[in-house]
């Protein structure tokens, strides 16, 4: 199987705290794939890493092949996109306007938006469903709103490779599921590689290809959630104890229970 | 949709630049005007096509017509240096007097001023006119390079920049007022004029001198703006689409500590105005830097024009620092604006 990126020895440090000591890790082109792991894992830090977000200290990020650090940061913007966990909104600026961000690493030294930014960022608005909301301002809308916005920036930039840390955190149930639904559609009918970062376990085993399991900076477990989404493999990630179905219809796992392993007053309805 | 909303933005952008420019050409007519020696509108067009009589030349083209060319230039280089900082930090009350930047290039002038050895008020040769917007140059840059490097620790936090330029800006103000407390009545109030900002001193040889420099800088920020743009949107997500965010920070504060340091060269410290342009400006056009910045260069000047023609004439023939007029006329302003917009 291609491989869209690929970890090799990689370690990232702030000051002198090793946070990600030796990360290895190929993720596949085309699929899904999400990272999981407890708070201070580095999951996010890894992701921050391929992005040249968080500099390395050791090893070497390949995109398709090819390593990272030769890159300028504006070439790099051009094939991976990152939406990182809280961005800043501008003051006063609207939906069009910070989706026109997207198209920053094309952009010539002097010249404007072209005709072909202008299709791109009606392209993503439209793909993301905020082309209604293009004249209004971005701090009036909703968090869910305001999510596929930013989405949608991250699409403009027409990278075929997008990394979102925590997309769906600060949102409800049903916008979680709305934005992951919209991350699998840009994965599978622009064939996008989408990675996430996510800490609902239950909507990681549904949404993605490939569930990465990250615990101190190491990559715990890696596989296919049917085949890597288990008792055992959560109980090390998280020191749970996870009790785990099969969703009837489609198969997938869930988790319906993460009692803590020392736990031991477990309430009883009637 | 589209037509209909950059028609909008057209008239949202344009209506407010016309006005404005439409206040500066009022407000430098009137700082023609108006002084020791009164002339009518029409007066001073005449004197300015050429045919004026000698008292009239004198006082419009070497007395008055400098020290407003000079207001505009230090207008502009202050509103730049202030909203570029405020991008930088994303900070909205970042201005180059605050976080140690004028300060730094008061001091240098002032060291600088105490070790001439001439006379009070003497004429400034031309060496030492060419030396003092380099020595606030250095000045500036070292302050500036300081509260960087103070401030620098695995990356440039905003917070920590303008912490760290805040405590910079009051050592350095308290070496000024010791530098002052020694010095002979003459030199004293020749840096007052420095510390608190005054255009008294401008001819034709200062605007030749930073005129050039002010407007290379600005060209080149103009031309970087899409960056300062992009800075707006977090380290992280600047990061990401493109911006080599730890490298046009440092370009940029580099910039704006330049433009501070050529308006204090000429002109002094003086507070406020890189705040209040960049403030206003961006009320009236919105936040886009290839906008909003030489709208603030505009209004910044309206500010200094008017403040200088009322430093100079208010108690006449007394005149008050600039910078102290500023603040006056400019910062009620300002309120007001802030109040309104609740």
């Amino acid at each position: 199987m291609p491989c869209a990126i690929e970890l090799r020895g990689v370690q990232v440090a702030y000051d002198d705290t090793v946070v990600v000591p030796d990360a290895n890790l190929s993720i596949a082109a085309g699929k899904v794939t999400m990272l999981i792991g407890p708070n201070g894992c580095g999951k996010s830090t890894t992701l921050k890493a391929i992005a040249r977000i968080n500099p390395l200290r050791k090893g070497e990020v390949f995109l398709h092949g090819e390593s990272v650090a030769g890159m300028s940061q504006r070439a790099l913007a051009r094939k991976l996109a990152v939406l990182p966990q809280s961005p800043a909104v501008p003051e006063g600026i609207n939906v069009r306007d910070l989706v026109a961000y997207g198209r920053f690493p094309y952009r010539k030294p002097l010249g404007g938006l072209s005709k072909e930014d202008h299709e791109v960022i009606d392209w993503a608005m439209r793909r993301t469903g905020v082309e209604a909301l293009a004249e209004r301002r971005v701090d009036e809308l909703s968090g869910g709103q305001r999510q596929r916005v930013w989405i949608a920036l991250t699409l403009a930039q027409k990278a075929d490779v997008m990394l979102f840390d925590e997309p769906t955190t600060y949102l409800d149930i049903s916008h979680q599921i709305e934005v992951l639904e919209l991350l699998r559609r840009l994965n599978r009918e622009e064939g996008a590689t989408v990675v996430v970062v996510i800490h609902e376990l239950n909507l990681a085993a549904k949404y993605a290809d490939h569930i990465v399991g990250m615990r101190a900076g190491k990559v715990a477990f890696e596989g296919a959630p049917c085949d890597v989404f288990n008792e055992a493999n959560l109980r090390a990630l998280y020191d749970i104890e996870p009790e785990i179905l099969r969703d009837p219809a489609r198969g997938y796992p869930v988790c319906i229970d993460y009692a803590r392993v020392e736990s031991a007053n477990p309430v009883v309805c009637a | 949709m589209r037509l209909l909303s950059c028609a909008g933005v057209g008239a949202r952008s344009w209506l407010p630049g016309v006005v404005v420019v439409a206040v500066f050409l009022a407000a430098v007519c009137v700082s023609l005007m108006v002084g020791s020696y009164t002339m009518t509108p029409g007066e001073v067009v005449a004197t300015l096509m050429g045919q004026g009589s000698k008292l009239q030349n004198f006082a419009v083209l070497q007395t008055r017509l400098p020290r407003t060319v000079l207001a505009f230039l230090v207008g502009t280089a202050l509103a730049f240096s202030g909203g570029i900082l405020q991008g930088v930090t994303r900070n909205p009350l970042a201005e180059p007097g605050m976080i140690g930047i004028n300060a730094g290039a008061a001091l240098a002038v002032v060291l600088w001023i105490s070790a001439q050895t001439s006379a009070y008020y003497s004429q400034l040769d031309l060496f030492a006119s060419v030396g003092m917007p380099v020595v606030a140059a250095m000045g500036a840059l070292l302050s500036t390079g300081l509260v960087y490097g103070l401030s620098h620790n695995h990356g440039i936090r905003p917070v920590r920049f303008i912490l760290t330029g805040i405590g910079v800006n009051g050592g350095i103000l308290a070496i000024i007022t010791y530098f002052q407390l020694a010095m002979s009545k003459g030199s004293y109030n020749q840096v007052l004029t420095w510390t608190n900002g005054s255009l008294w001193g401008s001819s034709w040889t200062y605007i030749a001198l930073v005129a050039p420099l002010i407007l290379a800088v600005v060209a080149i920020v103009l031309a970087k703006a899409p960056s300062l743009d992009a800075l707006a949107l977090g380290d992280e997500l600047a990061c990401g689409i493109g911006v080599n965010v730890s490298r046009q920070r440092a370009a940029f504060v580099v910039l704006a500590a330049l433009l501070a340091a050529f308006a204090t060269a000429v002109a002094g410290s003086i507070a406020f105005l890189g705040l209040l342009g960049p403030q206003i400006a961006r009320r009236l056009v919105g936040p886009r830097a290839r906008v909003m910045l030489p709208m603030a260069a505009v209004v910044s000047s309206v500010i200094l024009v008017v403040a200088d023609t009322v430093a100079r004439n208010a108690f006449s023939p007394i005149e008050i620092p600039v910078g102290v007029v500023v603040a006056v006329i400019g910062v009620p302003y300002f309120i007001y604006l802030m109040i309104k917009e609740r």
